[in-house]
């Protein structure tokens, strides 16, 4: 009996000591990196940096699709290139796109509503850039390498570019922030994480921070060259800047048309040119083209994403259209041109010399079938020369952000705006745009032409490049009656779209989660 | 925390300094209490003689010692019998014995129901617990033990899939969670299988596959949160036990044979055009497309389908001796699909074994289970395929690489399903085993007093390989051919140590049944897998790992921690006033610091009116039970490491151009530090009750289960966190229902010949999201992909209605009922909601609803929850009838207020379909009714009421003996019939109410045999 007592309360002993000593639940993942130890490694702030980069081609950090960065969209809908590219195109004379895709139908007309998907993720992808740079700042200053005992001299500089850098593309997307939505909060690298939701800063605000942060940092870009493809450059700021300052009496109320030409003069002066084969500046090959400022670079087998270019080469192709003639495994079947568009284009224009018009109508009588509206599948998967490229699924091309032609065009607008400068100069710089186009001076202007002219010359160079909503809307003709193309508000031969909508609601979801905002009005 | 172990260890104190009674002149009584009818022993008889109390044990026999010298009375309780006063002599140092016979008066209250961490009498069951025997089990073709339960418990759905052992859902009392699990937990013989919710790893079938059905004596499921908040975090869901066999009372071997051969049949596909309709379809609506048409007339449905057979063999061997006892059982099954390519294959060996050492103190019981499950799986594109594919095209091509005809295409295309079927493969292998053992020491010096060791563990190993050659049709346009190769393990032990004390004596006017316990449960997985595209070959099929373009490797590896402390307290006067409580605190590794520790209490009473003297002989009243408890539950069942900020690389193929070089990127994530568990408070009252001697009994209960702090995946403001989702715990949900169970005897052999037993149940479940987020609330998340387009989400999370409605526009119709199809607007088809706040002309002007109107323009705003998968009511209902050597049962089984939606029609239900850059595909023949040109994924057409009426169960079957050695013959139809207006396949289409070309069902009949010698 006494043994049997013994045993036992020994046994029960031991249980109640095993139990006190595991009482720590506490394990810590094994396969994946945290933040405490990542950026050990040198590499982790190229590494980052790129990601923020990569922002705006892939989608997330498997690719083509698997591990997305943003939720509540499809992933490849849901890449910031083609987000942009839906809204900046299909409401205009442009494109348009008959899949019944959420969202998609009423970016066709201008009738969206606060919950569209495309608008909300874009509005999304925004702030995912903006949020990815403020943590590459705080994660790399001077005081954080030093603790983290990184003194190695090389590494430093580098990371000083990579901080200008990082500060670049938050204001290119802070740009695109307010041409899309107007008012949107501000955020930079000193609003702690998971704080209180930010509050509104108005256009004008925003507007003024992106233009002090690319003036600061315009002298700490890295300067262009080989080692700078796909990178911001000084170029690069000067681009965004000339948008900007273009475009300030949309943003501000009041106008900057001299300080885009002289930031459109800057880029004109750093040793781009047009190369003579306009296509070559949207091919497989296009990163050797001498014209591109900034692109966001795409590879068939390294960055691979179903937005991006791999969307625009495959969305323009369909109808009778082979995809092999385009280098790709088959078409989508997606975008062509709306008529207002195709009239647009002269005989003898290069520029519309890829046109496809087999089997095509001029007219969009149906959004939902291909062959009505003439494609232009501007983009391609197959090199200059008509080389294959790595793949047929996933595409080589990059998408051109900035191009010297842009930069012409801007100066002469500016010009021709009153924006000063030479007007000699902006003449040449608008007849380059158009010689090239002609291959000779056929189409030449003899003297600078209205300012609606260079509307119709942007609308033929910058062609589905991402453009045309915000041109339309400094001309004053995106909304309102005045000019009216196929599907605007809805009809076939388009009907006039109150002026409200030349700005993108905030998202519904957003209003709620954050109480700080104010609806854009109308909506 | 520190609490719990002085709890514990003062516990432990006070066994030991129970002090010895002073000594004087006694003797002892020992016996045997049986029941009169059946002559079986009584096992927990109270007897008590004086002060003097004790238990009869399994065998019915008693001792008490240490009886003052006298005349006294032996009082002898057992809930379900007649109380039995007996007067007994004891004289100084010698034994009596005394044998007495109870008479049966409620029988059913007296069976013993595993609950967790010990087990008690029906009868005495202060929450809503059923337990569901063998003999209660649904019989045929049943390959995953949840099957066994479906339709014999009111509020719990067992969610079907028609693949052959197919992954099962178990939903009680609704769905408790959005982004957590919300399937029960499963504990088999004391072992909680995986980490959390759920049955754990398997290779992509039923991850309770490894257990067979045929070893199992009893499943009882916890369905009120006071039953089952022993189980902590874990337990918000339900929880469900599952009692295997064991070595049974023959005192010699005996040898169980069963056999059962099997053959299934399709009972409904969808409704898709013929080669002639298609062919004058695409005559009208893409004239210049005619040339394509081969003129063949193919079923391709035909073509993939098939009568399936199956078969299965079960041996078990049973033994045992006064204080031994094993069963070993050996298990075959082969059972192939309805769909061509998909069969599983199992052999499964199991052993029980227990031994009574030292006296019968100490009782060591062994359950060791393992198995091998091969599974095929029909290739991933056949289904979609033969519904797409045009039925004008022929099957062979003696010129292609395959040997069957293709369209070809560079461009999108349906694809030859029969080349799918030759030529991809994709099969799992899953080893699993479960066991454990468990050590029961009765105290000698304390009577009453018990400690428990039970040591278990959980391995599984499951791989699949997926093979698609590169020379399939849609490979050959996109990916080049692709494999797939994941080889997951997973090791889970539990250790789990507790004392129990529960003596025949009381304390106060009432009977003590105390619990208290510490539980260690640890997880290791990984989950490597290697995934190609561009394979070089096809020679290697799916053995080899050919030279391929692109190769993605990975290895992810989970660690999982849980640890409890836990302790229950059942406070029992005369079976008459029962009082439950319980309280569990967990201890997760899915939190960060601060958040760790959950505590989980509970807390029950209930009352038996019946036991009360002014309720005796009222109306043949045998059991009259009234309850209601409180309980607070947790749910943890996510992914591992949330709460850590974690940075991911990029693979080869998201690498970004710096430069001139490539860069693998990292991609910081938006966590939540804070994270913590769900929260499910849940009230229930119920009655149990019985008339006749329990010939007629019921059980009817009322449930409201909050969930609160929902682990939720939400939108998070713009400019807070690094992502614009996070998961987090935000939100709040609603489970209410009403659960009625009927189960009566209604004719007797006496009388005819014939027993006919029938019970029948009814649960009614309301589920409502309250809050996404209670400060800034989210209006709506949406879910609920479907194929089709790209991206597209036809349902909705919003507060107010239930998870998951879906969210569609409401279709306009004609006059004569069609819907309308506006090609033009593609919108106008709809109706414009009000969706504007106008405070000026509403709510006045017509077309208001309060101060909203419709805003004249439609667009996304106009979609609309309408309805949701999760039926309104399930009702069941089983029959048994005998009659002789004959017996039938039958089980019928109801849903109603459950939609689904569409998916098949709605993506194959249009014109566009012929004309698009793709070849054309077969439509749909709602398309004939629609006319729609451009799908109309969005469209409440699609959504169609589901309610279904379904002969789940006829079984016939012959018993009888052959030269004294017992037989029985039985034949079982499965899925007789099914009545519903649902349109498309089936109407159980899965928990989330999507019919994308699903798995179709099987109607199977089954004949078997049983041996015993």
């Amino acid at each position: 009996m006494n043994r049997t007592i013994k045993t036992f309360s020994v046994t029960a002993a031991l249980l109640c000591v095993a139990a006190i000593g595991c009482t720590d639940p506490t394990v810590a993942p094994k396969s994946s990196v945290s933040s405490a130890n990542v950026f050990n490694d040198p590499n982790a702030y190229r590494a980052f940096l790129a990601k923020i980069y990569g922002g705006l081609i892939v989608t997330g950090q498997r690719g083509p699709d698997g591990n997305p960065d943003i939720a509540g969209i499809d992933e490849g809908f849901g890449e910031y290139l083609r987000l942009y590219w839906y809204l900046q195109e299909m409401p205009t004379d442009e494109a348009v796109i008959g899949w019944n895709d959420p969202g998609l139908p009423d970016l066709n007309t201008g009738l969206w509503g606060a919950d569209n998907s495309m608008v909300n993720a874009m509005y999304y992808r925004v702030f995912y850039q903006v949020m990815l740079v403020n943590e590459f700042l705080r994660q790399s200053t001077d005081a954080k390498l030093d603790s983290r005992g990184q003194f190695d001299p090389t590494l430093r500089t580098n990371v000083h570019f990579y901080r200008a850098e990082a500060r670049f593309l938050r204001a290119l997307s802070y740009w695109h922030g307010i041409d899309l939505f107007g008012n949107i909060p501000l955020v930079t690298e000193d609003d702690p994480l998971g704080a209180t939701p930010p509050k509104q800063a108005t256009r004008a605000e925003i507007y003024a921070y992106a233009v002090s942060e690319l003036n600061d940092i315009i002298g700490q870009l890295p300067p262009k060259g080989p080692s700078t493809y796909g990178r911001a450059t000084p170029e690069a700021a000067h681009m965004l800047l000339a948008k900007l300052y273009l475009n300030a009496a949309v943003y501000t109320g009041t106008a900057n048309y001299a300080g885009a030409a002289t930031e459109a003069q800057a880029v004109i002066s750093a040793g781009y040119s047009l190369p003579a084969n306009f296509r070559s500046n949207f091919t497989a090959d296009n990163n050797s083209s001498p014209e591109l400022i900034l692109v966001a670079a795409q590879d068939g087998r390294s960055t691979q994403t179903w937005g991006g270019m791999t969307f625009l080469i495959h969305a323009g192709c369909g109808g009778s259209m082979s995809a092999a003639t385009y280098g790709i495994d088959y078409c989508w079947g997606g975008y062509r041109m709306k008529q207002q568009t195709y009239r647009r284009f002269a005989a003898g224009d290069s520029r519309a010399a890829f046109f496809y018009t087999t089997g095509q109508t001029d007219s969009v009588s149906d959004r939902g079938d291909f062959t009505k509206g003439i494609a232009a599948p501007k983009f391609t998967n197959l090199k200059a020369n008509g080389d294959t490229a790595q793949a047929k699924g996933m595409v080589d091309t990059d998408f051109p952000i900035f191009r010297l032609a842009d930069a012409y065009l801007i100066y002469a607008e500016a010009n021709i705006r009153g924006g000063g400068g030479s007007a000699a100069n902006a003449l040449t710089y608008l007849n380059a745009v158009r010689q090239r186009a002609y291959g000779g001076t056929s189409a030449n202007f003899a003297a600078l032409p209205p300012v609606d002219t260079i509307l119709a010359e942007r609308g033929r160079e910058l062609l589905f490049e991402a453009s045309r909503r915000s041109d339309l809307i400094r001309f004053g003709v995106f909304t309102g009656g005045t000019y009216v193309w196929a599907w605007k508000g809805g009809t076939p031969g388009g009907s006039a779209l109150p002026t409200f909508r030349d700005l993108y609601p905030l998202p519904a979801n957003e209003l709620i989660a954050n109480p700080n905002l104010q609806q854009n009005p109308g909506y | 925390m520190r609490l719990f172990h002085h709890l514990m260890c003062a516990l432990l104190g006070l066994t030991w300094t129970a002090a010895l009674a002073a000594q004087q002149p006694t003797g002892t009584i020992r016996g045997r209490i049986t029941d009169n009818s059946t002559q079986q022993p009584i096992a927990g008889a109270v007897i008590a003689v004086g002060n003097r109390s004790t238990q009869t044990r399994d065998d019915g026999r008693f001792t008490i010692a240490g009886i003052a010298a006298g005349s006294d009375l032996l009082r002898v309780r057992m809930i379900g019998y007649v109380q039995i006063n007996q007067p007994v002599m004891v004289t100084a140092g010698d034994t009596s014995v005394v044998d007495l016979a109870l008479t049966a008066q409620a029988i059913g209250l007296s069976e013993v129901v595993v609950t967790g961490y010990g087990q008690q009498r029906a009868g005495n069951i202060t929450g809503a617990v059923t337990a569901v025997g063998d003999s209660q089990f649904n019989t045929g073709r049943v390959i995953s033990p949840q099957m066994l339960i479906q339709s014999k418990v009111a509020g719990v759905q067992v969610v079907d899939n028609n693949d052959p052992g197919g992954g099962l859902s178990i939903r009680i009392r609704g769905a408790t969670s959005v982004n957590a699990s919300s399937e029960p937990l499963y504990v088999v013989d004391g072992v909680p299988l995986g980490n959390g919710a759920g049955g754990g790893l398997s290779a992509g079938r039923d991850p309770l596959n490894y257990l067979n059905p045929n070893d199992i004596e009893s499943i009882t499921v916890l369905r009120d949160a006071s039953a089952a908040a022993i189980y902590g975090s874990n337990a918000a869901n339900g929880v469900v036990l599952i009692t295997t066999k064991t070595g049974g009372t023959h005192q010699k071997p005996q040898f169980e044979y069963t056999s059962s051969a099997s053959a299934s049949s399709v009972t409904r596909l969808p409704s898709l055009m013929n080669a002639a309709q298609f062919a004058a379809a695409l005559n009208q609506y893409a004239p210049a497309r005619d040339t394509l048409l081969l003129g063949a007339s193919t079923d391709w449905f035909g073509l993939i389908d098939r009568t399936a057979y199956g078969q299965e063999h079960n041996f078990a061997v049973t033994n045992s001796t006064n204080d031994m006892s094993y069963r070993l059982s050996l298990g075959y099954l082969n059972q192939d699909g309805i769909i061509q390519a998909s069969s599983t294959k199992r052999v499964s060996l199991g052993l029980n074994y227990s031994q009574q050492l030292f006296n019968d103190r100490l009782n060591v019981h062994t359950s060791i289970r393992g198995s091998r499950a091969i599974d095929q799986f029909t290739p991933g594109d056949v289904l979609g395929n033969a519904a797409a594919m045009a039925p004008t095209q022929p099957v062979f091509d003696s010129s292609s690489s395959t040997g069957y005809w293709d369209w070809k295409t560079s461009n999108a295309a349906p694809s030859n399903p029969v080349a799918s079927l030759t030529w991809a493969r994709d099969h799992g292998t899953t080893w699993r085993s479960v066991g454990n053992v468990q050590a029961e020491y009765r105290a000698p010096f304390l009577e009453g007093l018990s400690a428990n060791v039970n040591l278990g563990y959980d391995l599984a190993r499951a791989d699949r390989t997926t093979f698609y050659p590169n020379n399939l049709a849609a490979q050959v346009r996109q990916g080049q051919g692709l494999l797939y190769i994941a080889n997951n393990s997973q090791t889970n032990q539990v250790l789990e140590s507790y004392l129990g004390y529960s003596p025949a004596r009381t304390y106060g006017p009432g009977r003590l049944d105390v619990v208290g316990g510490y539980s260690y449960a640890q997880s290791h997985a990984e989950y490597p897998w290697l995934r190609e595209t561009g394979l070089t070959t096809n020679v290697l099929g799916d053995n080899g790992i050919p030279v391929a373009t692109i190769v993605q490797n990975h290895r992810d590896i989970v660690d999982y921690k849980l640890i409890s402390f836990f302790g229950r307290l059942n406070y029992n006067i005369n079976d008459r006033y029962l009082a439950a409580f319980s309280v569990r605190r967990d201890g997760s590794s899915r939190f960060g610091p601060g958040n760790q520790w959950g505590t989980f209490p509970s807390a029950a009473l209930a009352w038996r009116v019946s036991q009360e003297s002014f309720m005796q002989g009222l109306g043949g009243l045998s059991d009259l039970k009234l309850r209601t408890s409180w309980a607070k539950t947790g749910n943890q069942a996510f992914q591992d490491y949330l709460q850590f900020p974690t940075y991911t690389f990029s693979d080869g193929q998201t690498q970004v151009q710096f430069g001139n070089v490539y860069t693998t990127t990292i991609r910081p994530s938006a966590v939540d530090p804070n994270i913590h568990w769900e929260k499910t408070t849940a009230y229930n009252v119920g009655a149990d009750f019985g008339f006749s001697n329990q010939r007629y009994s019921g059980t009817i209960d009322w449930y409201t289960k909050n969930t609160s702090d929902l682990i939720f995946y939400v939108p998070i403001p713009a400019g807070t966190n690094l992502g614009n989702y996070v998961t987090t715990n935000i939100g709040s949900m609603r489970n209410r229902g009403l659960e009625l169970s009927l189960n009566a005897e209604i004719l007797r052999p006496s009388a005819t010949g014939v027993r006919w037993t029938a019970s029948v149940t009814a649960a009614h479940n309301r589920n409502e999201l309250l809050t996404i987020n209670p400060n800034r609330s989210v209006s709506k998340i949406l879910t609920g992909g479907i194929s089709g387009g790209v991206g597209n989400n036809v349902e909705v999370l919003q507060p107010g209605v239930p998870i998951n409605s879906f969210f569609v526009y409401q279709q306009r119709y004609d006059a004569s009922g069609k819907p309308i199809y506006d090609p033009v607007t593609l919108t106008n088809m709809y109706v414009d909601q009000p969706t504007l706040r106008d405070t000026v002309s509403c709510p006045a002007a017509p077309g208001c609803v309060g101060l909203y109107r419709p805003d004249g323009v439609i667009n996304d705003s106009d979609r609309r929850p309408f309805h949701d998968p999760n039926p309104k009511w399930i009702l069941g209902h089983t029959s048994y009838f005998n009659y002789k050597h004959f017996d039938l049962s039958l089980t019928l089984r109801a849903y109603l207020g459950n939609w689904v939606y569409n998916n098949v029609a709605s993506s194959l239900g249009a014109y566009q379909n012929l004309t698009g850059s793709a070849m054309p595909a077969n439509l749909h023949t709602s398309v004939l009714t629609t006319g729609f040109v451009v799908p109309q994924y969005y469209s409440d057409y699609f959504v169609e009421d589901a309610s279904f009426f379904r002969m789940d169960n006829i079984t016939i079957g012959y018993g009888g003996t052959y030269r004294g050695q017992q037989f029985r013959l039985f034949g079982t139809i499965q899925n007789a019939f099914t009545i519903t207006g649902y349109s498309g396949v089936d109407p159980t289409s899965g928990l989330n109410g999507i019919d994308n070309n699903i798995y179709p069902r099987a109607r199977t009949i089954t004949t078997g045999l049983d041996i015993r010698f």
